[in-house]
C-alpha cells in the first residue's frame, strides 16, 4: 500500500513530464542502435535449410552435352525475334515450346498506367508431371525483357532448353510450368493474377491452360547474347510487392545448390563485393531495408509473392568463368528440390533481413527495434495526453499581482481529496474565517491560492489550481487529427491517378503547397479556432498516439517501412510550440526539410533518379501491383508530420 | 481414312456373353501421338451362379466373391488410378471413359439392403474387406466420403431385383496407388501373371506411365434365353507409356543427353554449326518392342483362355495397314487383321514367349484418333485461407449439343455457396442447369453430394462456378502433412445424350481432384506452448510440493534429533550398543 500511495504521489510529481522526452530519445537512439549491431556475429545467425524434404544439392545434375548445342540453337532463334512483332514472337516462341510436346497458351494483357497503356503478351506452356494429378505446380519465369529493359536472350534460351530437357524425366510430381512473360514486371503480375482469378477480365485475358496450386518460381535472368557471355557470380534477387519476402528456404537452397554444388558465388543485394565485414553487412542489410521499405517489384518473381508463392530470381552478374549450362544446372538442380517438396514451404522464416548470402537476422532479434521506435511516439502521446491535463503552471512567484487567496479545507481520506464537512463549500468565500489559516499567508500577497488540506490529523496547504480538475476540450483536436488523416486522401488520389506527363508539376505544386500549407492551417486556426495550449497539446498527442499504433502495427507487416517512416518521423516527438519567432522558424524548417515531398526529392537526388521515374514506377505500383507503400506515407507519414508543423506553425502566430 | 475403330472395336469385344464359367483376356496396343502407347489389358472370368452358390470357384477368385456375398455386394466398381488422360493429345478415352477412375481410389458398388442404414453398414463391411483384400486405405471410405448419386450411374448387370439395391459411392483421391494394389490384383487374376498378357504387367513399368488406371467390375449378367445367371469379373489396366522412357533400360534410367551424333540437326538452319543444333523432330513412329517397353517377356498365352474364335486371340494392335510389325516367337501362333487392316489380332503360342517388333517407320497416314465428346478441366480459383471458388470449364467441340450429369463430391471442410453456383454459356442466355441434385454438408458427418444435369449446346463452352469457405479443423484433424492442403476429389461427368453407348456402361470423363489448403496452424507453437507450461508448472509444482511435504524445525530442535545420515545411524547404533554393554 505504501508503495502504491508514494506512487500516486508521484504522479502528480511536475518531474514525472520532465521525463518522457529523454526517454523518447532514448528509445529512437537504442532502437537505431539496435539496428547497427545486427549485423554482428552475436545478433545474426548463419542460414540453414529447415525443410527435409528439399534435400539442396543432393541430385546429380545432367543438363550438360548436347543439351548444350541445343541451347545455342534455341539462344540464335531466340536472338531473331526482338524485331518482330509481340505476336509473331510469341507464335515462334509457342512453336518452340510445342515441338517439345507441351501443352502452351497465350495470354493478354493491359495496365493503364498513368494515363498511357502497358500491353503485352505472356506466353506459357505446362509440362505436365508425368505421374502427377495436376494438384500442384512449380513456376519457371524468363521474362523477355529484364528489369534493366534488355532482351533476356540466353535466360529464354535457357527456359526453352529446360523445357525440352525436363519434358524426357519421369520424377516429376507436379507440373511445371514455364512461363516467358512480356516484361519483368505487369507481365507476371498479369499472369499470376489471372492464375488466381484476382484479375480483370477486360483488361487481361483468362487464362486457357491452369493447373494446381503454385508450390514456387523461379526467375532466371540472363540476358547475354546470341553469342553468350561467361558471368562470375549469380545475384538471387529476393524482394516481393509490399516488402513481403519469399520463405528463407528458398532462398537458401538456391544458395546452396550455387555455391555448394555448381561453386558459383551468390550475392544479393547489388553487393558485387562483399567480404563479410561489418561494413558491407550493414550496407546489405540497409539495402535489402530500403527495396523492402519501399515495396516495389524487383523482378518477375515479385508479383507471386503476396499469393503466398515463394518466388526468386536468380540474375547473372560480372565477368567470370560459368556459362549457361552452369546456370542450367542451378536451375535443374534447384527444381529437383522444389519436386522433392511435400508440403508447401512452410518451415523457415518468412520475415528476416539478410546479411549476406548465408547470414541472417530472424524477426525476433531485429522487430524490437522498429518497435522501440514506434514506442517513443506512444510514450510522447500519453506524455502529452498527461500534460494536457495539468493545470496551467502557477503564476510566477514574483509577479506583483494581489491574488485573492480562497482557501479550502480538503481531507485526503487516503484516496481522494474530500472537502471536509465542517467547512464551508463556497470556494469564492473569504477564508479569513479559517482559524488553521497559515500565518505566512497573510505577509506574502503574491502567494498563488493555496487550499489547506489535512490528512490524518495533519494538515497542509496546497495551491488550489494544483487540486482543480482540468477539463480536456477534446473535440477541436480529433476534429483536426481526423480532418488531417483524410487530407492525405488527395495527394494519394493526385500521385496516383495522374498522367505521367503532369506528374513533375503535381510534384512541384505537392512541394510547395506542404511548405506552406502547414502556417496557412495555423493562421486559421489561431483566428477562427483559437486554440488553448490544452488544445494544441492534445492536437500533437492524438496524432502521435497514431502514429505511434500505426508504425507498431506495420513493424509486423514491413518492418523496414516502419521503421524508416519513424525515424524520419523523429522529431515529431519533440516539437512544441514555441514562443519566439526564431525558435519556431528553426523548426519549421527542420519539418519542412523532413516533409515527404522533401524526403523524396533528396532521396532521388542522393540515389541519381529521376523524380519523375520514381513517380511514375508509384504509380505503376499503385495500378499493377498493388503496392501500398503510398497509403502508408500519405495516410500515416503525411497526417504526423502535417500535425506537428502546425503545431510548430502556431508559434509564429501568438495569441 | 479412318484408320482406327473404337466403336467397332469394343463391339467385337463383349459380343459373346456367356452364361457358363469362362476367361478371356486381350491385350489391345493402340500407338497415340507423341510417341506415347495405350496398353489396354483386359481380363474377364464368367462363373455360373449356381457354381457360386456350391462354393465351387473355377476363375472368379474365391476372396473376392467371398467378400461380395458377405458384404450383400451385387455389383461392384473399383478403380484405382494415377496421372491423367491428355484428352487433346490422345483423344478419346479407353472405353469411353467407363473403366477409368478419378486420381487415387475410386469405388462404387450397389448393396442389397432393406433400408439405408444396413446399406451403409454393408457397405463399410465392403470398404474394410476390400480395403485387407487390395492393400489400400479403402477403409478411409466413411460416411464424409461416401455420396449415394441418383444420376451419375446406373447398373451394369442384370439386376432381377432392383428395389433394394442401394448405389453408394466413395472416393480417396490422395491414395497413392503403386505396386503394393498391383501384386493382389494380379492374384485375382487365374493365371496370376505368370502367363499369357497379364505376364506383361510389371509395376516399375505400369507406374511410370504417364497415365495407368486399374479397374475391378463385378456384375451380375444374366442370359436372357435361358435366364441362367453368372456372376461376371472384368479386370482391365489402361496405361499409356512413354515409348522413350519406357524403352530405357532399368539399370540406367536418366534420360542424360544424346551424344552430338546421335542427335539429328536442322541443318537448314544458317546458325547450325558443330557446336550448334537445332534438333530436328524426325516425324517417324519409333521402334519399340514389347519385351523393351514392358521389361520383361510375354509368356505366351494363358492356358485357360477359350482357344475357339477370335476370343482366343489375346494381343491386338491397332495401327493403320502400313505399320511393320514382326513377330519374334518360338511358339506356334496365328494372325487375323479386322477392321479394314487397322486391327492385328494375334492368338499367342502356350509355353513359348512372344513378341512384337516395330521398326522404325515413316509413315504417310497419321493416326487417326476419335475427337472425345466433352473436354473438362476443374480448377480452384482465389487465394487465401477463408474462401475460394471453384470453377470448371467445361467443352463440347461437336456438332450437337451434349447433355451430361456432373457429379461433384466435395469433403465437409470445403462448403459450396449453392446461391453462388452460376453455369454459363456464352452462346445461350438460358441456364443450361436442367436438373440439380443436392446434399448439402453436416459437420463431420458427411460431404457435400452435387448432382447437376446441363445440357451444353454445340461448339461451345460452358462454366461452371461457385464459391466455397473453407472450414476450420481441429488440430487433430490434420493429417501429418497438413500444410501441403487437402484433396477434393476429381468430378465425375456421364455424358447421356446424344451418344448412347451400346452397352449400360456409359460415357465417362473425370477431372483432376483440387488441392485445397486450409488455413493450418502452426504446428510447432502448440508445442512451444506445452514446454513452456510445463516448465512453469513444474517450478511451481516444485516449489508448493517442497513446501507441502518438507517438515520445517526450529534450529534449536535439531541438536535434538541428532546428526542425520549414516553418521546418525552409526551413532545411534553405537549409543544402543552402549547401553547394552552398559546394562551387562
Amino acid at each position: 500500500m505504501a508503495l502504491i500511495s508514494s506512487l500516486l504521489a508521484l504522479r502528480r510529481d511536475a518531474r514525472i513530464l520532465k521525463l518522457p522526452p529523454y526517454l523518447s530519445a532514448l528509445l529512437i537512439i537504442v532502437g537505431v542502435a539496435w539496428l547497427l549491431v545486427l549485423p554482428l556475429n552475436e545478433y545474426s545467425r548463419n542460414t540453414y535449410v529447415s525443410e527435409n524434404a528439399l534435400l539442396p544439392g543432393q541430385v546429380h545434375t545432367y543438363f550438360t552435352g548436347s543439351e548444350h548445342n541445343v541451347f545455342r540453337a534455341y539462344r540464335q532463334e531466340v536472338a531473331a525475334l526482338p524485331d518482330l512483332s509481340i505476336e509473331e514472337r510469341n507464335n515462334k516462341l509457342a512453336d518452340l515450346f510445342r515441338e517439345s510436346d507441351l501443352k502452351v497458351a497465350k495470354q493478354k494483357y493491359t495496365y493503364q498506367v498513368a494515363d498511357t497503356n502497358i500491353s503485352n503478351e505472356n506466353v506459357y506452356a505446362v509440362l505436365q508431371g508425368p505421374r502427377a494429378d495436376a494438384t500442384e505446380a512449380i513456376v519457371l519465369i524468363a521474362a523477355w525483357k529484364n528489369m534493366a529493359d534488355e532482351v533476356n536472350y540466353s535466360g529464354v534460351a535457357l527456359v526453352l532448353a529446360l523445357a525440352r530437357y525436363f519434358k524426357r524425366w519421369s520424377l516429376w510430381s507436379k507440373d511445371i510450368i514455364f512461363l516467358i512473360p512480356g516484361d519483368s514486371t505487369s507481365g507476371p503480375q498479369a499472369w499470376v493474377d489471372a492464375y488466381h482469378d484476382g484479375h480483370d477480365p477486360r483488361t487481361i485475358e483468362s487464362l486457357a491452360i491452369k493447373s494446381g496450386a503454385l508450390q514456387g518460381a523461379v526467375a532466371v535472368d540472363y540476358p547475354a547474347g546470341p553469342w553468350g557471355h561467361r558471368y562470375d557470380k549469380l545475384h538471387i534477387v529476393y524482394d516481393g510487392v509490399n516488402g513481403q519476402l519469399p520463405n528463407l528456404d528458398l532462398f537458401n537452397t538456391a544458395v546452396s545448390i550455387a555455391s555448394g554444388q555448381m561453386g558459383i558465388g551468390c550475392t544479393l543485394q547489388r553487393m558485387w563485393k562483399h567480404s563479410d565485414t561489418y561494413e558491407e553487412r550493414l550496407q546489405t542489410m540497409l539495402r535489402g531495408m530500403l527495396a523492402q521499405g519501399l515495396g516495389h517489384a524487383t523482378g518477375p518473381h515479385s508479383s507471386f509473392i503476396p499469393y503466398h508463392v515463394d518466388a526468386i530470381t536468380l540474375v547473372t552478374v560480372g565477368d567470370g568463368w560459368h556459362d549457361e549450362m552452369s546456370l542450367g544446372r542451378t536451375v535443374e538442380s534447384l527444381f529437383r528440390s522444389l519436386n522433392n517438396l511435400l508440403e508447401h514451404l512452410h518451415q523457415s522464416f518468412f520475415f528476416y533481413l539478410l546479411l549476406q548470402a548465408n547470414r541472417f537476422v530472424s524477426i525476433g532479434t531485429y522487430l524490437p527495434s522498429a518497435m522501440l521506435i514506434a514506442a517513443n511516439f506512444s510514450i510522447m502521446a500519453i506524455a502529452l495526453w498527461v500534460q494536457s491535463g495539468r493545470p496551467a503552471p502557477p503564476p510566477n512567484p514574483t509577479a506583483t499581482k494581489l491574488v485573492k487567496k480562497p482557501l479550502k479545507k480538503l481531507k485526503f481520506d487516503g484516496r481522494h481529496y474530500v472537502e471536509v464537512p465542517d467547512e464551508p463549500k463556497n470556494e469564492k468565500e473569504p477564508s479569513d474565517s479559517d482559524k488553521k489559516e497559515d500565518p505566512t499567508e497573510n505577509t506574502t500577497d503574491t502567494t498563488p491560492p493555496v487550499t489547506a488540506v489535512s490528512n490524518n490529523g495533519s494538515t497542509a496547504l496546497v495551491p488550489t489550481a494544483s487540486l482543480q480538475v482540468t477539463e480536456r476540450a477534446l473535440l477541436l483536436p480529433l476534429l483536426f487529427t481526423l480532418s488531417t488523416h483524410f487530407l492525405g486522401l488527395l495527394p494519394l488520389y493526385a500521385f496516383n491517378l495522374t498522367p505521367a506527363a503532369e506528374l513533375r508539376p503535381i510534384f512541384i505544386v505537392t512541394a510547395n503547397i506542404l511548405t506552406l500549407l502547414p502556417l496557412l492551417t495555423a493562421w486559421l486556426l489561431r483566428f477562427s479556432f483559437a486554440p488553448t495550449p490544452q488544445q494544441t497539446t492534445l492536437i500533437q498527442s492524438f496524432s502521435l498516439l497514431l502514429l505511434g499504433m500505426f508504425l507498431s502495427a506495420l513493424a509486423t507487416l514491413n518492418f523496414s517501412l516502419s521503421f524508416m517512416v519513424g525515424v524520419l518521423c523523429a522529431p515529431l516527438s519533440f516539437v512544441r510550440e514555441r514562443k519566439g519567432m526564431v525558435a519556431s522558424g528553426v523548426w519549421y524548417a527542420v519539418l519542412v526539410l523532413l516533409n515527404p515531398v522533401m524526403v523524396c526529392q533528396v532521396a532521388c537526388w542522393v540515389a541519381g533518379v529521376g523524380v519523375e521515374e520514381v513517380l511514375l514506377k508509384a504509380s505503376e505500383g499503385w495500378a499493377v501491383w498493388g503496392l501500398w507503400t503510398q497509403v502508408v506515407v500519405w495516410g500515416v507519414w503525411f497526417p504526423a508530420w502535417f500535425a506537428g508543423s502546425v503545431v510548430v506553425a502556431l508559434g509564429f502566430f501568438p495569441e | 481414312m479412318l484408320s482406327f475403330l473404337p466403336v467397332l472395336l469394343l463391339n467385337a469385344f463383349l459380343a459373346c456373353v456367356c452364361a457358363s464359367s469362362d476367361y478371356h483376356e486381350r491385350l489391345l496396343l493402340r500407338p497415340l501421338p507423341q510417341s506415347t502407347l495405350l496398353a489396354s489389358f483386359n481380363f474377364r472370368s464368367n462363373e455360373s451362379s449356381t457354381a457360386i452358390e456350391q462354393q465351387n470357384f473355377r476363375y472368379f477368385p474365391r476372396s473376392f466373391a467371398q467378400i461380395l456375398e458377405h458384404a450383400h455386394t451385387k455389383e461392384l466398381h473399383l478403380r484405382f488410378s494415377v496421372g491423367r488422360w491428355d484428352a487433346e493429345s490422345w483423344g478419346q478415352r479407353p472405353w469411353y471413359g467407363a473403366r477409368e477412375g478419378g486420381t487415387g481410389v475410386e469405388l462404387w458398388a450397389w448393396i442389397e439392403a432393406q433400408n439405408e442404414e444396413e446399406a451403409f453398414s454393408r457397405w463399410l463391411t465392403l470398404v474394410n474387406s476390400l480395403s485387407g483384400l487390395f492393400c489400400a486405405s479403402l477403409n478411409f471410405i466413411d460416411a464424409t466420403k461416401t455420396v449415394r448419386p441418383v444420376m451419375s450411374f446406373d447398373p451394369e448387370g442384370d439386376h432381377t431385383n432392383s428395389s433394394n439395391l442401394h448405389l453408394l459411392h466413395g472416393n480417396l483421391p490422395h491414395e497413392v496407388v503403386c505396386t503394393e494394389n498391383l501384386t493382389p490384383f494380379l492374384k485375382l487374376l487365374p493365371c496370376k501373371g505368370k502367363a499369357g498378357i497379364s505376364s506383361l504387367l510389371d509395376g516399375h513399368k505400369l507406374f511410370d506411365a504417364s497415365f495407368q488406371t486399374m479397374a475391378v467390375d463385378v456384375r451380375p449378367v444374366c442370359d436372357s434365353n435361358d435366364g441362367g445367371c453368372s456372376l461376371q469379373m472384368e479386370q482391365s489396366v489402361d496405361m499409356v507409356l512413354d515409348i522413350a522412357r519406357s524403352k530405357r533400360p532399368r539399370d540406367n534410367p536418366i534420360p542424360r543427353a544424346l551424344p552430338i551424333g546421335e542427335i539429328e540437326c536442322d541443318t537448314s538452319k544458317p546458325y547450325d554449326a558443330e557446336d550448334t543444333c537445332y534438333p530436328l523432330d524426325k516425324k517417324v513412329e519409333p521402334a519399340w518392342k514389347l519385351t523393351e517397353l514392358f521389361g520383361r517377356p510375354l509368356k505366351g498365352a494363358c492356358p485357360l483362355t477359350e482357344e475357339m474364335g477370335d476370343e482366343g486371340e489375346s494381343l491386338c494392335i491397332n495401327t493403320p495397314p502400313e505399320r511393320e510389325i514382326q513377330v519374334n516367337t518360338t511358339g506356334q501362333y496365328s494372325e487375323a487383321r479386322t477392321a479394314l487392316d487397322t486391327l492385328r489380332c494375334y492368338k499367342l503360342p502356350v509355353g513359348a514367349d512372344f513378341d512384337l517388333v516395330l521398326p522404325e517407320q515413316k509413315m504417310t497416314t497419321g493416326l487417326v484418333r476419335a475427337q472425345p465428346q466433352l473436354f473438362a478441366a476443374r480448377s480452384v480459383n482465389g487465394h487465401g485461407q477463408e474462401r475460394g471458388s471453384v470453377q470448371a470449364v467445361i467443352r463440347n467441340p461437336s456438332k450437337d449439343a451434349v447433355e451430361f450429369v456432373y457429379l461433384e463430391s466435395l469433403p465437409w471442410f470445403m462448403k459450396p455457396y449453392l446461391h453462388t453456383l452460376r453455369a454459363h454459356v456464352d452462346s445461350l442466355t438460358e441456364n443450361p442447369v436442367k436438373e440439380t441434385y443436392y446434399r448439402p454438408a453436416v459437420d463431420r458427418q458427411r460431404g457435400t453430394h452435387l448432382e447437376l444435369r446441363m445440357i451444353i449446346p454445340a461448339a461451345s463452352t460452358l462454366i461452371l462456378t461457385y464459391d466455397f469457405e473453407k472450414a476450420i479443423l481441429r488440430y487433430t484433424e490434420y493429417p501429418p502433412d497438413a500444410n501441403r492442403g487437402f484433396d477434393a476429389p476429381p468430378a465425375v461427368i456421364r455424358i447421356l445424350s446424344p451418344y448412347l453407348s451400346t452397352d449400360k456402361k456409359g460415357i465417362y470423363l473425370r477431372t483432376t481432384p483440387l488441392l485445397l489448403p486450409l488455413p493450418t496452424p502452426d504446428f510447432s507453437m502448440p508445442y512451444n506452448v506445452i514446454i513452456l507450461t510445463s516448465t512453469v508448472m513444474a517450478l511451481g509444482f516444485g516449489n508448493i510440493f517442497n513446501l507441502l511435504v518438507r517438515r520445517f524445525v526450529g534450529m534449536d530442535e535439531v541438536s535434538a534429533l541428532g546428526a542425520g545420515g549414516i553418521k546418525g545411524i552409526l551413532a545411534a547404533k553405537l549409543g544402543r550398543l552402549k547401553a547394552l554393554l552398559g546394562k551387562a
